[in-house]
């Protein structure tokens, strides 16, 4: 894998050299060239219309309600096709997909862009799904499940017994909703992201900051004295270092759901790109001989991103579940081993 | 795979793939919490710097030193914790 990445990174960096002088001069030439960095970023981004695809001159492309608020014009609502090819609708126009006003004023914008769309279908898919399995729990009660009730209820006893129980211990009932609902979000996502024209959803810092601050807020709410504790008054430290122990623990309560935050957001993103950039292979040589090669490889990540789709889920689950076991535990083993003397004995028994 | 007893460091038994699975999962974090500590820290006071339009930058500097022990301090005690 490290070699790949490294062949991967040798193989990128070399295009961004061989693009970078033809694009000052091909700008005034010519328009056919091919910019695999744009196309790229443009594919991972989010944006006002959904472009599905482009056969000839044909686009075949969504066009996205616009939401925007501003304070001396108020709300303005109409369809992204008003603004298609940086045409100017109701003073505000697109900069890099990003909602400007002519005038300068501050933009507010809530359009259902192709994230929010993605969001919604990711939600309206988790309702479906869950309410039919849910309907089938009520009908048949403790008997075999049928159907996609099977099919799910493997996945929830996973993450029950292997990520709940075994992370939070006995309180696990409490948080058991936020966790699957996370699970199967992340998932669902990811997968609806590697459809062809799905939009790159927990690619998206802001979705992954806010699943991450949902995890960071539970934590915090359901924590107890001695989660407290060990940070104000770290057991085993002498009264003079608290002032420097107190700032690394709050750096580490920060941290937690920072890293979660990161972490699916590089992954997935990552995923896109190094697909993507194996596909480019094919324009940036325009050569048939690469296409085989290129196609290869990019399946291969593709079926990769299949596996990582669902184990960041399951990353995502676990320390979450894990950060919000460490808030509600009532006794710490690190106490023990830290401070040593009567209590390093029953740390031995674990 | 006939057996139907299965003894407890088979890696195939379910109970310690998922434990395996488990214990990657949390290595990972650790490292991964290691870097965001440093990176974030070194962030804030960098931009701290450029926000006060220090001379000399103390506050990358403090910040960044604070972010290193903070990272290596929380290693340390993840790792010492076990389960």
């Amino acid at each position: 894998m490290k070699r790949l990445l490294f062949a991967l990174f040798c193989l990128l960096s070399l295009t961004a050299r061989a693009s970078e002088p033809v694009a000052t001069t091909a700008d005034a030439t010519e328009s056919e060239n091919f910019n695999p960095g744009e196309m790229i970023l443009h594919h991972i981004g989010d944006s006002h219309e959904w472009h599905w695809f482009t056969l000839g001159e044909t686009h075949v492309t969504t066009y996205l309600p616009v939401i925007a608020y501003r304070a001396g014009s108020g709300l303005s609502v109409f369809s992204s096709h008003e603004l298609a090819e940086g045409k100017v609708h109701e003073g505000l126009k697109l900069e890099h997909e990003h909602l400007v006003s002519t005038d300068g004023a501050k933009v507010y914008d809530f359009s259902i862009t192709k994230n929010v769309a993605t969001l919604m279908i990711a939600s309206a898919l988790l309702l479906i799904v869950f309410i039919s399995v849910a309907r089938g729990y009520a009908k048949r009660g403790t008997a075999a499940p049928r159907g996609m009730q099977s099919f799910f209820e493997p996945l929830i006893i996973f993450i029950r017994d292997e990520v709940a129980k075994k992370s939070i211990g006995p309180k696990y009932e409490r948080y058991m909703p936020y966790l699957l609902t996370v699970f199967f979000f992340i998932w669902f996502s990811n997968l609806l992201g590697l459809l062809p024209g799905g939009a790159n959803l927990t690619g998206n810092i802001a979705v992954t900051l806010t699943l991450a601050a949902i995890t960071l807020l539970i934590t915090l709410f359901s924590s107890n004295k001695n989660y407290w504790a060990h940070i104000f008054a770290t057991p085993g430290v002498p009264k003079p270092l608290l002032f420097i122990m107190i700032p690394v623990e709050l750096i580490g309560v920060v941290v937690k759901p920072f890293s979660l935050m990161v972490r699916l957001f590089a992954n997935i993103t990552a995923g896109h790109i190094v697909t993507l950039s194996f596909i480019s292979l094919i324009f940036i040589f325009r050569n048939i001989g690469i296409a085989p090669i290129s196609i290869a490889f990019g399946l291969f990540i593709f079926f990769l991103e299949l596996l990582v789709a669902i184990l960041q889920a399951y990353i995502f689950t676990l320390l979450t579940a894990m950060y919000i076991g460490g808030a509600v535990e009532d006794h710490h083993d690190a106490d023990y081993q830290i401070g040593g003397g009567d209590g390093a004995a029953p740390a031995q028994a674990h | 795979m006939a057996s139907p007893v299965k003894p407890p460091d088979n890696p195939d038994n379910p109970d310690n793939r998922s434990d395996r699975l488990r214990t990657v999962a949390r290595y990972s974090g650790i490292g991964m919490q290691m870097a965001a500590t440093i990176g974030l820290s070194t962030w804030a006071g960098y931009s701290l710097d450029k926000h006060y339009q220090t001379n000399t930058p103390w506050f990358t500097l403090g910040l960044m030193l604070l972010g290193l022990f903070a990272a290596l301090y929380n290693v340390i005690r993840a790792v010492s914790k076990g389960e």
